[in-house]
């Protein structure tokens, strides 16, 4: 890291590059106009108002942030009126303890604006409006985005006489060069396309207030700049750090330092590496660059997950392991492309070419480029196989197989599921009242439809469904499958009835199924077994489904920054897993709470097996913690990296890691301030552990630490 | 065939190169004062019982179906303790039932260059049992170490010999009047069957536990140097540092614990330089 940016770096952790917004006076006769005609008016004149962030340090600029007076941006979605009202009534208030309500992730197509520049976008705009020419509502849209793309190079060139301006009083010589090149290339860039790395890096830096989400796959689409420059000598490895860093340094400074998301990664994510459409591994010179330039840095945002391949190198993944263990921020996860690229070909039926660009977005959603990931709403997984449980009691005492009783059970598991995808397509009209401006030009198939992002304009390759609850569903399945079918140690009616005490009273079969219990987590074959039987249901079950906008569902078990596990858990009565009436669920795979216990390898077995059917590629985590032995004592580290590889090679779809045990995290809780500096990875995101709400404090230390 | 097996760990990291299941023989027939397993030495199952996680609840004597006067490793005190204050140590299985556990982990050994171990106790007082598990590694392509003291006759060895990749040898002390203070055995068959076995050419890894008071000087670790010099120096020597996490078990089976002190790291370094 060089001085320019150690001293942007400090002002980025200061919160001080966060941009101050400009109120802006409408025009109170704006009312009479059409609500679109009203919007667009309004983003323009928000837009040209606003000042651009620019220290003298810098050598890029463009960053701002809507105030919620206008329609922003897709992600924040402020000013988007409907939709924050359906953020208020459902975001964190489970709705018949079933489902939530979520963002939307998603990420620009960021190659075609380097490729063809806002002009290019403006023909398509104009030979759109000419298709739709009968179609008012589809020519006013178009009108809007017009409008928006005109003030998106109004304020490039406010930017660039900024640049100007300082650049005449800086006594730096240095900064003075940066800030001339800055006020140059605004005058061609975004407007037109991208010729330099450093033009392309600046493109990606102005445009993301307007889709401030992920990046994407920057190694790809920034790599033939790259590479030329690098060839032509114009540029070296040194600057392209550098420019990456001050992108990286716009992306923190995004969030602001308020907020308690300020210090989790998961606010902007993207993935490097994966399959080219050739089937060749992408991880290239590039890749590498931006980890280090990233590592560098002592932010928190973005995070970074590898596509792993079959092809990518030992030496590649090992680079990669190596980064992680010394990273005290924690922003490196880790997903395999091959079921991914599995579920995405085979499932949703997309092209190979097409598959292979998708990124992580969020905490681990994907998104393919210019494309939008609907729904991803928490949904309680639970509720079915308890409402089974304590309310059909009667069918189930004449059960005499695992198999009657799976069959009972699937039927409230497809009811559930059901009315999961009711509510998934009422949120989506509820969201599709709001007409989004700014950031339609950057999704595919917006200007071509002439129709907004929130309406259905972009295209959608898939939705997803969080399912919270997924490791008890498993364990309590396999635990009755053992225990009433297999083993017959109890009858039906008995487990039905301690489940109705709430297991009071019979705390010796509580013991005995804690004890002998098949958890998931250990590599035996029934509870491995029953894992894929119950996804192979939501398989079959989601298989044939289409959202309101036509596109299929993908499941995962993720949970965004609160406490639905929590939330769902204090509604759902005792399950035979020995889980309380009232008790938190459990999300990831891999949080089985000391169930599981025959080591790393068993666990890992376990979560690569358990999806045949490729279903949980949607926003699917597997937190594992373990002992921090296992990668800081070095010749165990090559070990564990090997360990890990093979958990990919075997099918694994995801993985992240925290090295901390039981004991510190309790210390922690009881004395916070002795442990501000503890990282701890806890959904799809990191934090710092005493920064979190008590109930995911309880989750994370719940977690099996791993000695082996 | 069955085998006495105390414990299969998966994912070792410790017993030889790469990812490793290390199966645990019950039974040995040395006595080390330092043993870190000492529910390994008797080769019969045996109830664990730790004192210091119980609360007195009764929940075991209740469920006992003799009341804990007598008890016939029936298993049922360790399933309703609360506390996880009794457990059983050891049980028997067959080729087939050990075999079914290690090939769970094939695909780790492949990647990793690891394997199974076979430890103890001591796995070669079951010589007939490891004779055939290691033919069964051997027939699925799994990499063998076999973790030995080496106090049993030759014959052992020639036996799993053409099954076995790599050994595990303990080499204790060199002086054998002190070997048998310290272990109840002396040392002359152990030298010359790692001298034989040297000889063969196969893979060894001699493993020394530095036991302070005992052999943590140099002098001790010359000798024994000078003895492998005499013979065919091992792949590897490793020094493994005393370390008293056994210590509450000694107490769990009813014997009482003899303590060291542990090494320190720049000893440990000081003494590793000998063998390199």
């Amino acid at each position: 890291m060089n001085e320019r940016i150690k001293k942007l770096a400090e002002i980025t952790l200061a919160g001080e590059m966060y941009p101050q917004t400009v109120a802006v006076e409408y025009d109170r006769e704006d009312l009479f106009l059409s609500p679109v005609a009203m919007s667009a008016k309004r983003v323009c004149e928000y837009i040209l108002a606003q000042e651009p962030m620019l220290r003298e340090e810098c050598a890029m600029t463009g960053h701002l942030i809507f105030d919620g007076t206008v329609e922003g941006d897709i992600f924040g979605r402020k000013g988007h009126l409907a939709f924050q009202q359906a953020k208020k009534a459902f975001y964190k208030s489970p709705l018949h303890n079933l489902v939530t309500l979520e963002w939307q992730h998603s990420t620009a197509n960021f190659e075609e604006v380097l490729k063809d520049g806002i002009s290019g976008i403006r023909r398509r705009i104009n030979a759109s409006k000419q298709f739709h020419a009968e179609d008012g509502e589809a020519i006013e849209f178009l009108g809007a985005l017009s409008d928006f793309c005109d003030a998106l190079i109004g304020w490039a060139h406010k930017c660039s006489h900024k640049a100007y301006a300082l650049a005449q009083s800086t006594g730096t010589q240095k900064y003075r060069q940066n800030l001339l090149l800055l006020s140059e290339s605004l005058k061609k860039v975004p407007e037109h396309p991208a010729e330099s790395f450093y033009e392309a890096v600046l493109t990606v830096y102005l445009c993301f207030s307007f889709v401030p989400d992920s990046i994407g796959l920057a190694d790809r689409y920034l790599y033939p700049y790259y590479q030329k420059d690098i060839q032509n000598g114009t540029l070296t490895k040194d600057m392209a750090k550098e420019y990456l860093q001050e992108l990286f340094l716009m992306l923190q400074s995004h969030t602001p330092k308020k907020w308690s998301n300020f210090y989790r990664g998961g606010e902007s994510h993207f993935a490097i590496g994966g399959y080219l459409p050739n089937g060749e591994d992408g991880f290239n010179e590039l890749s590498r660059l931006i980890v280090e330039a990233l590592m560098d840095l002592p932010t928190y945002i973005p995070q970074i997950s590898l596509r792993w391949t079959k092809k990518t190198p030992s030496e590649v993944f090992r680079f990669m392991m190596d980064c992680e263990r010394k990273d005290p921020n924690k922003r490196i996860a880790f997903v395999n492309d091959e079921p991914k690229i599995k579920a995405f070909t085979e499932y949703l039926g997309m092209p190979y070419e097409d598959a292979v660009n998708y990124t992580m977005v969020g905490c681990n959603e994907v998104a393919f480029p210019g494309g939008i990931y609907m729904g991803s709403a928490q949904e309680n997984i639970v509720r079915s196989l308890a409402r089974t449980l304590h309310e059909r009691s009667d069918a189930l005492l004449s059960c005499s197989t695992f198999d009657d009783f799976y069959q009972i059970y699937e039927k409230e598991l497809f009811a559930d599921l059901g009315e999961i995808l009711d509510y998934e397509d009422k949120f989506n009209l509820l969201r599709a009242r709001d007409v989004n401006i700014v950031s339609s030009i950057f999704f595919k198939g917006c200007v071509e439809r002439g129709k907004s992002v929130t309406q259905g304009g972009a295209t959608v390759a898939c939705s997803g469904i969080d399912l919270i609850g997924i490791p008890n569903v498993i364990d309590s399945l396999a635990v009755m499958k053992q225990f009433v079918y297999d083993e017959q140690l109890l009858s039906m009616g008995e487990l039905l009835e301690a489940l109705r005490d709430n297991w009071e009273g019979h705390e010796d079969l509580l013991a005995l199924i804690q004890k002998k219990g098949n958890f998931f987590g250990n590599d035996n074959e029934p509870s491995n077994e029953v894992a894929r039987r119950f996804t192979g249901s939501l398989y079959h079950y989601l298989n044939d489904k289409r959202s309101m906008f036509g596109h299929k569902y993908l499941a995962g078990n993720l949970i965004g920054y609160h406490e639905h596990h929590k939330w769902f858990g204090e509604r759902t009565p005792a399950t035979p897993d020995g889980r309380k009436s009232g008790e938190p669920f459990k999300f990831g795979l891999g949080q089985s709470g000391g169930h599981d216990r025959e080591g790393l390898s068993a666990l890992l077995n376990s979560v690569a097996k358990c999806d045949p059917h490729h279903i949980l590629n949607g926003p699917t985590v597997t937190n594992v913690t373990i002992d921090a032995q296992l990668v800081m004592n070095d010749e165990h580290f090559e070990k564990t990296v090997k360990l890990f590889e093979t958990y990919l090679q075997s099918g694994g779809i995801h993985f992240q890691l925290t090295y901390v045990s039981k004991e510190d995290l309790l210390r922690a809780q009881e004395d916070p301030d002795s442990y501000k500096h503890l990282r701890v990875r806890v959904s799809g995101f990191s934090d710092y552990f005493v920064k979190l709400n008590q109930a995911l404090q309880d989750d994370v230390i719940a977690r099996t630490t791993q000695t082996r | 065939m069955k085998a006495t097996i105390f414990d299969i760990e998966r994912n070792s990291y410790v017993d030889g190169p790469g990812i490793r299941t290390t199966v645990f023989f019950k039974g040995c027939n040395l006595r080390c004062a330092w043993c870190h397993n000492p529910e390994s030495q008797s080769a019969l199952p045996q109830m664990m019982f730790y004192k210091n996680k119980c609360t007195g609840c009764g929940k075991c004597k209740e469920k006992c179906p003799n009341h804990l006067e007598s008890c016939e490793l029936c298993g049922k005190c360790t399933i309703y303790c609360p506390h996880d204050a009794r457990e059983i140590c050891g049980k028997e299985y067959t080729v087939d039932e050990v075999m079914r556990e290690i090939l769970k982990d094939k695909v780790f050994y492949e990647n990793s260059g690891g394997g199974v171990t076979f430890s103890g106790g001591e796995c070669m007082l079951q010589i007939d049992f490891l004779e055939e598990i290691l033919k069964a590694c051997k027939q699925n392509g799994i990499h063998t170490a076999v973790d030995t003291a080496g106090n049993v006759p030759f014959e052992c060895f020639e036996r799993i010999l053409p099954f076995t990749d790599l050994f595990l040898y303990d080499v204790k002390c060199f002086d054998s009047e002190k070997h048998k203070r310290y272990t109840g055995a002396a040392n002359e068959l152990i030298l010359s069957n790692l001298e034989k076995l040297l000889k063969t050419g196969r893979s060894v890894w001699v493993r020394i536990p530095i036991i302070p008071s005992v052999n943590d000087d140099e002098k001790e670790l010359q000798h024994i140097r000078a003895f492998l010099r005499s013979c065919k120096y091992p792949e590897k020597v490793e020094l493994l540092p005393y370390h008293a996490m056994g210590e509450h078990k000694y107490a769990a089976i009813g014997k009482e614990v003899k303590m060291f002190s542990v090494p320190s790291e720049e000893k440990m370094s000081k003494l590793k330089k000998i063998f390199l």
